[in-house]
């Protein structure tokens, strides 16, 4: 492990405040402005115009009709946009961070062998491109080709429509989320687990404590703050994690597995382009996401890192 | 606590010490082994989609309807590497003419791009006294969890304003732009970690302050230099979702645009060893980079999330 360890706060610095300094930083000054401050701009502007493909070149100012329609006539609602991308990420997270913490707990008990080698098999679905193995995944979940159902009906159970059904649509999309991402929660979570000093899992032992009692009174309380981090950034990352929804099931059947990034990328401005439309999505998109950046902020004081 | 629980609680059994060391012993075992069934069960899960598609990319003739536990399991024999020269002669060639140049030159020259303006940024957030440093920091925090993806409509209603679409140019400033924040970040963190004293020495040797940062500490953040290197490597590597909405262009496609074509259920179902071949000649460079580099990015990641 390399020694991570830093020095949050930043060394005491003294003497003249440096001009000289921006002309270091001013790349990242160009990006904030150019690639954050602008698009925002332009997508609020955007989001008043009529901007599509039939008023390519002379879209005018429509003011709040594109709010006015995603709020009151678009079909899915808003309301049904957000529920799905609520259950996608919540179920996603939850998922995703038991079994990780799961298997760090697992793998650091005292006296398991080949932790190592095991640890490296776990970064396996990490460490390749999920674009790739989405769309492997796609083909193992077909309904009539799919080795999954392929394996269901030899042990003889009726093959399952995991990706043809609002119902289970959904759901395959959070296992296959499961399958990409548990990796990451599994390698915090050791890191974690191996901060507590080992003293404290012995007092434990001695006061009679058996596994589920130190998980319970011991590694939970200590590692609370972590793991709501962890939590709250992975549900926040899920809320926008693209290419999972896109490729897997494109927002199918009808509109049940859309979540609000890839409807207004996939429905509103490829299928039927109107960039005006699907500018005010983002923009909505743009708004949850400060919710919760304040929210966040509320509760675990991130912004405390930068002082 | 069981174990503990039971020994105490019979009055009598703790004369026989032998046999509560048995049980004792007995209940760690069982422990273990269901352990080590759960850890593999895991291993299996995380290790099956790329060995499927490992296996099917060297077995000639195979569709996505003919994949079976047998074909799974084939004799080496009849393993071969057709399917990778049909790939490479797949349309005119487009992968080794188009597809993968195009990739290779979007994320060499963003990882160029990147690494030199975040290494600057971030040793220069980490130690200059720079006027309104916090809230470029704020900032850069914020926007680091609004990822390009929720920015991608307005990106594109800017771009094509500038007409900066279907240009390297623009896809250039995108890929180098979202990988740099993000590093800039990195970089300053780790560099916090470091003592001053080194390049404090290094002027009073009669360096300069510039040339005391660059000759003295960027040997030292060389971990954090390779992380944020293969960072800005993989985010262009399988990018769809920007350039797909940027490039209308076949000739700026790149790798994960060809290999979209490819997977289609219905193209799966005829292509599908020409489809694994390319999973894996576009797949295992990054995994192999993955593997090779874990112990750089998993610390660099759990130190991103959660301190």
């Amino acid at each position: 492990m390399l020694s991570w360890a830093g020095n949050w706060r930043g060394k005491k610095q003294h003497g003249k405040l440096d001009w000289h300094g921006y002309l270091f930083i001013l790349p990242i000054l160009a990006v904030l402005v150019f690639l954050d401050f602008s698009p925002l701009a332009y997508g609020i502007y955007y989001s008043l115009t009529d901007f599509s493909l039939l008023h390519i070149f002379n879209y005018s100012y429509v003011g709040a009709r594109n709010y006015y329609i995603i709020l009151f006539e678009n079909n899915p609602s808003l309301a049904t946009l957000i529920w799905q991308t609520f259950v996608w990420s919540g179920g996603s997270i939850i998922l995703m961070s038991s079994l990780g913490f799961m298997l760090a707990l697992l793998m650091n008990q005292p006296g398991i062998r080949g932790t190592k080698l095991y640890r490296t098999i776990y970064l396996f679905p990490w460490a390749y491109p999920a674009f790739i193995t989405i769309l492997i995944w796609k083909g193992l979940l077909d309904y009539n080709l799919g080795f999954i159902n392929k394996v269901l009906a030899m042990v003889g159970v009726e093959k399952v429509y995991w990706l043809g059904l609002s119902s289970t649509s959904m759901f395959s999309m959070i296992l296959v989320n499961l399958w990409l991402s548990f990796p990451y929660y599994t390698f915090v979570y050791t890191a974690a687990l191996q901060s507590v000093p080992k003293e404290l899992y012995d007092a434990a032992r001695i006061d009679g404590y058996g596994t589920t009692g130190t998980v319970r009174k011991v590694a939970l309380p200590l590692l609370k703050r972590q793991i709501s981090f962890v939590t709250i950034f992975g549900f926040i990352f899920t809320w926008n994690n693209f290419y999972i929804p896109f490729l897997l099931t494109g927002g199918g059947p009808g509109t049940s597995t859309y979540i609000l990034i890839t409807y207004a990328y996939n429905e509103v401005s490829i299928a039927y382009p109107s960039w005006g439309l699907a500018s005010a999505y983002a923009m909505i998109n743009v708004l949850i996401l400060l919710v919760f950046v304040i929210l966040i902020n509320k509760f675990t004081r991130m912004m405390s890192v930068v002082y | 606590m069981e174990i503990n629980g039971k020994v105490v609680d019979k009055p009598g059994e703790e004369h026989f010490s032998v046999s509560r060391n048995l049980h004792f012993r007995r209940v760690r075992i069982i422990k273990r082994i269901a352990t080590h069934l759960v850890l593999i069960a895991v291993a299996v899960y995380s290790i099956f989609p790329i060995y499927y598609m490992f296996v099917n990319s060297l077995s000639p003739g195979i569709t996505l309807a003919s994949v079976s536990i047998n074909s799974l399991l084939p004799l080496p024999t009849r393993l071969n590497l057709a399917n990778y020269t049909g790939l490479f002669r797949f349309d005119g060639s487009a992968l080794l003419n188009i597809w993968l140049p195009n990739t290779l030159f979007y994320s060499g020259s963003a990882t160029i791009i990147a690494l030199g303006l975040s290494f600057s940024a971030g040793l220069a957030l980490s130690r200059f006294r720079i006027p309104g440093k916090r809230v470029i920091l704020y900032m850069m925090l914020i926007l680091s969890t609004f990822p390009l993806a929720i920015m991608v409509i307005p990106l594109y209603d800017m771009f094509s304003e500038l007409s900066l679409t279907n240009s390297y140019f623009g896809m250039i400033i995108l890929y180098s732009g979202g990988a740099v924040i993000f590093n800039a970040w990195l970089i300053k963190n780790f560099t916090d970690g470091i003592p001053a004293d080194f390049e404090e020495s290094a002027q009073i040797d009669g360096h300069t302050r510039t040339q005391a940062l660059f000759r003295v500490l960027l040997p030292m953040v060389k971990p954090v230099l390779i992380m944020s290197m293969l960072l800005a490597f993989f985010g262009p590597y399988s990018d769809y979702l920007l350039i797909n909405m940027m490039v209308s262009n076949g000739k700026l496609d790149n790798m994960a645009q060809g290999l979209y074509k490819y997977s289609q259920i219905s193209s799966q179902a005829i292509n599908f060893g020409q489809f694994s071949a390319f999973s894996i000649v576009m797949g295992l460079p990054i995994f192999i980079l993955f593997i090779v580099f874990q112990r750089y990015l998993v610390s660099g990641f759990s130190i991103a999330t959660y301190k």
